[in-house]
């Protein structure tokens, strides 16, 4: 038995002591499936290329995004990704895999060289198993909407209105928030907004920076390290500066987010994300 | 595939032929009690030798000429792949590798000398750490948990052993340690529940001479582990020839997440074990990470140092584990003489007497999700850390992170039976103190957890990388930066060697490999 066929094994036995533990009106209405969200344009692949896939997926993708593709070890479950749902046929999914996600909470690596016909049968394996897992009732690991929100609107109302509300607003910027992302989704960006989507504006740390000669600048941050500052200014152009020769200041608007990790407790987190749930 | 370059190999069977051959490969290769002294003109094991610090006597580059480092050359993989191994140096060849690719370089010029590609198979491709050298060997483990034992003077292949069966879930990344004739090898997999394996081969004959579980085969009655499987020994261990006893992290118990089906302790997961090198017994083990939840291992290196505590001369053990705590071990005994956070930790309710963190149960991962510090990649990892002994600083890649916690009953008892999404991880480097455990400096790497190892030299110059893009040395008493370089960002723990009077620096970054030198004057003015 391959390692595919032990995990495939292992799911369909999963799929069954959960169809056998369920009630049948659980299932009917089953909170994981309904999390998966629907792929947007509809797409079929022949079963070779899915079977070619499976090969290069689990050797290049397996060990981060799991074997079924539904999460493995630091990856996101790509069955549920927004990305995966808008995805047709690679457009979205191979730039991804080319260029990897560097910045993300849990840097994905790039991957450039793996081949046009190899990316082609991944993709198609990705999907292949999103749809499995489309139709399968409570998914290996999946969380749900409901799994998430434990918490209570009223105490998450008053820790919003405490700690939120100076840069965000139930009827302003978070209206219908709720509508939009939900679930695990809405969890990991309340806690790091710079999760998921690309970064907003909104969400750039902005910098001032004055030179040696007393020449100042101004714009979002487009790159730090140690040596090297950048910013990207009004006009779009990018400029750098050698750190040691500059004197700046960086405001990160998302810095109270980062600020609020170390001290919410699980209840103030729940509560918090159990109102936003409520912002239809 | 091999791919000798014709010229060379020509040229070495003439003098094979002729009998001309001479110097330590033609002889008697390389004698695995030699990896007890600090090497000057080799790199000869994973850590340099068997102590696990990462510390260099050579002398040439120091804090004040450190900063006209300059590339001395470059290798730049074909085909192009992640470079993560330590390189090994002997007899003026260095070997690197990536997954399931072996290259043997000049190591004055980082010019290819043979190549060595194993079979397309199905294993993980993850990384890889490196490999082994004994007699006129080059030792090589594959993705597919395969061990080769390879020519190293033309890379053909000696014998080829499994070390564990890729088709039930295990893979290998590892760099064997070689003790004597034993070849001691662990493997990967944590998306199956299996025995946690460490093997050790004849480094002749490739035979099987022991195997020891961390956790127990299946069948074993009575087994201390509470249900687990797991505790893959998947990084390579230390030694030490005077107590004769080989020093190894265990893994994380599986299921990964599902604590509920194996309760207790889940021995010896999570665990740093010492072992006799001829029969695989266990002398000792002590448990950093009492039933693992969160997928921290204790596979980190651990450190050999012989040096004070409390007025005392000790044999002593370091680690920076995964979970974010630092511990000391008196390494003849196991018995423990510190445990204290060097990374953001908020899952243990306290320290036992046993100086073991015990996990606070409202951390453990729950249907709703727990935040937890640190997350999964831990509060370090594979990154070797270096102990510089001038300063007694154990200097360590470390992460301040945040992670959220699943479980339900719907995720099984399977491989990993729950999910575990991190939030943020930021990388720092950190200096503690071997003493106490204090912080005595540290350095922001400027992103997320490093991939760096870390070097440290006799003139208390400290070699790694940050996260952005560059290699990077440092002032080892403070963590000042001396130089650096952008050469990307670095993937693997660098080394030193010294050849015609000249100290070599090599740093792995992307798919290339970087050698850095001081500046030679080839004409005098």
């Amino acid at each position: 038995m391959t390692i595919r066929a032990v995990a495939a094994a292992a799911l369909a036995l999963a799929a069954t002591v959960l169809a056998l533990a369920q009630p049948p009106a659980r299932r009917t209405d089953s909170p994981a499936a309904a999390a998966i969200p629907e792929t947007e344009t509809e797409q079929s692949y022949a079963p070779a290329l899915v079977a070619a896939g499976e090969r290069p997926y689990t050797a290049q993708c397996g060990f981060c995004h799991g074997l079924d593709a539904a999460g493995g070890s630091g990856g996101p479950d790509l069955t549920r990704s927004a990305l995966v749902a808008r995805d047709f046929r690679g457009d979205e999914i191979i730039p991804v895999i080319r260029a990897g996600r560097l910045d993300a909470g849990v840097p994905m690596p790039a991957f450039p060289a793996i081949p046009e016909d190899e990316l082609e049968a991944i993709v198609a394996f990705i999907h292949d198993r999103k749809m499995r897992a489309g139709s399968l009732e409570g998914g290996r690991r999946a969380v749900t909407a409901d799994d998430v929100q434990s918490g209570d609107i009223a105490a998450g109302r008053r820790y919003f209105e405490t700690h939120c509300a100076t840069c965000h607003s139930a009827d302003g910027d978070l209206d219908g928030i709720a509508s939009r992302i939900d679930g695990l989704d809405l969890m990991r960006r309340m806690l790091n907004p710079r999760l998921g989507q690309g970064q907003s504006l909104r969400g750039t740390p902005r910098i001032t920076l004055t030179t040696a000669d007393g020449e100042r600048f101004a714009g979002l941050l487009a790159y730090r390290d140690e040596f090297t500052i950048a910013l990207t200014e009004p006009d779009g152009r990018y400029r750098s500066f050698a750190t040691r020769n500059v004197r700046f200041e960086i405001d990160d608007p998302l810095q109270v987010h980062f600020d609020l990790l170390g001290q919410y407790t699980d209840e103030d987190m729940h509560d918090v994300l159990t109102y936003l749930h409520t912002l239809r | 595939m091999i791919e000798p370059q014709p010229v060379f190999l020509r040229v070495s069977l003439l003098l094979l032929a002729l009998g001309l051959a001479s110097g330590a490969w033609a002889q008697d290769g390389v004698d695995p009690a030699d990896f007890a002294l600090t090497p000057t003109d080799s790199w000869p094991t994973y850590h340099g030798d068997y102590s696990g610090r990462r510390h260099s006597t050579l002398t040439d580059i120091t804090p004040g000429n450190v900063h006209m480092l300059t590339l001395a050359w470059v290798f730049n993989s074909n085909p192009a792949q992640t470079i993560k191994a330590t390189p090994i140096v002997h007899d003026g060849v260095i070997y690197v590798t990536a997954v399931d690719h072996l290259w043997a370089l000049d190591a004055r010029s980082g010019r290819q000398i043979w190549r060595y590609q194993y079979r397309d198979n199905a294993g993980f491709r993850i990384g890889h750490r490196g490999v082994a050298i004994a007699g006129n060997s080059v030792y090589l483990t594959t993705r597919d948990a395969h061990l080769l034992s390879l020519n190293a003077i033309d890379g053909s292949v000696e014998w080829e052993v499994e070390i564990a069966d890729s088709d039930r879930g295990y893979w290998s990344t590892n760099a064997p340690l070689v003790v004597g004739d034993h070849l001691i090898v662990g493997v990967s997999g944590d998306f199956d529940n299996l025995p946690g394996v460490l093997k050790s081969f004849d480094t002749g004959t490739g035979e099987l001479q022991w195997t020891f579980y961390s956790t127990p085969p299946p069948g074993t009655p009575d087994s201390i582990s509470g249900g687990a499987t797991g505790g893959q020994m998947w990084m390579t261990g230390t030694y030490d020839p005077e107590l004769d006893l080989v020093f190894i992290g265990t893994g994380n118990p599986t299921p990964v997440l599902n604590g509920q089906v194996r309760p207790g302790d889940n021995k010896w997961t999570g665990s740093i074990v010492a072992l006799n090198p001829d029969t695989g017994e266990l002398v000792w083990g002590f448990q950093i990470m009492p039933h693992d939840t969160h997928d921290w291992d204790a596979a980190e290196v651990p450190v050999l140092v012989d040096a004070e505590l409390d007025g005392e001369p000790r044999k002593l053990l370091l680690q920076a584990s995964r979970n974010g705590y630092y511990t000391v071990l008196d390494r003849a005994t196991g018995e423990n003489l510190l445990t204290r956070p060097f990374a953001r930790v908020n899952w243990a309710e306290r320290i036992d007497s046993d100086g073991r963190p015990i996990p606070d149960p409202d951390k453990e991962p729950s249907r709703d999700g727990r935040l937890v510090s640190p997350d999964e990649g831990g509060g370090t990892n594979y990154r070797s850390p270096s102990f510089d002994p001038e300063t007694g600083l154990l200097i360590v890649s470390a992460a301040d992170a945040y992670g959220l916690y699943f479980f339900k009953p719907e995720h099984g008892d399977y491989g990993w039976a729950g999910a575990s999404p991190g939030v943020l991880s930021r990388g720092f480097l950190r200096a503690i103190d071997y003493r106490t455990g204090e912080i005595r400096w540290e350095k922001d790497l400027h992103g997320g957890a490093g991939a760096a190892g870390v070097l440290t030299t006799a003139t208390g110059v400290t070699f790694t990388g940050d996260s952005a893009s560059s290699a990077m040395a440092l002032r080892t008493s403070d963590g000042a930066t001396l130089w650096h370089s952008n050469v990307g960002r670095v993937g693997n723990s660098p080394i030193t060697y010294e050849l015609d009077g000249r100290q070599y620096v090599v740093i792995g970054a992307g798919n290339a490999v970087y050698a850095f030198a001081l500046p030679q004057q080839l004409v005098s003015d």
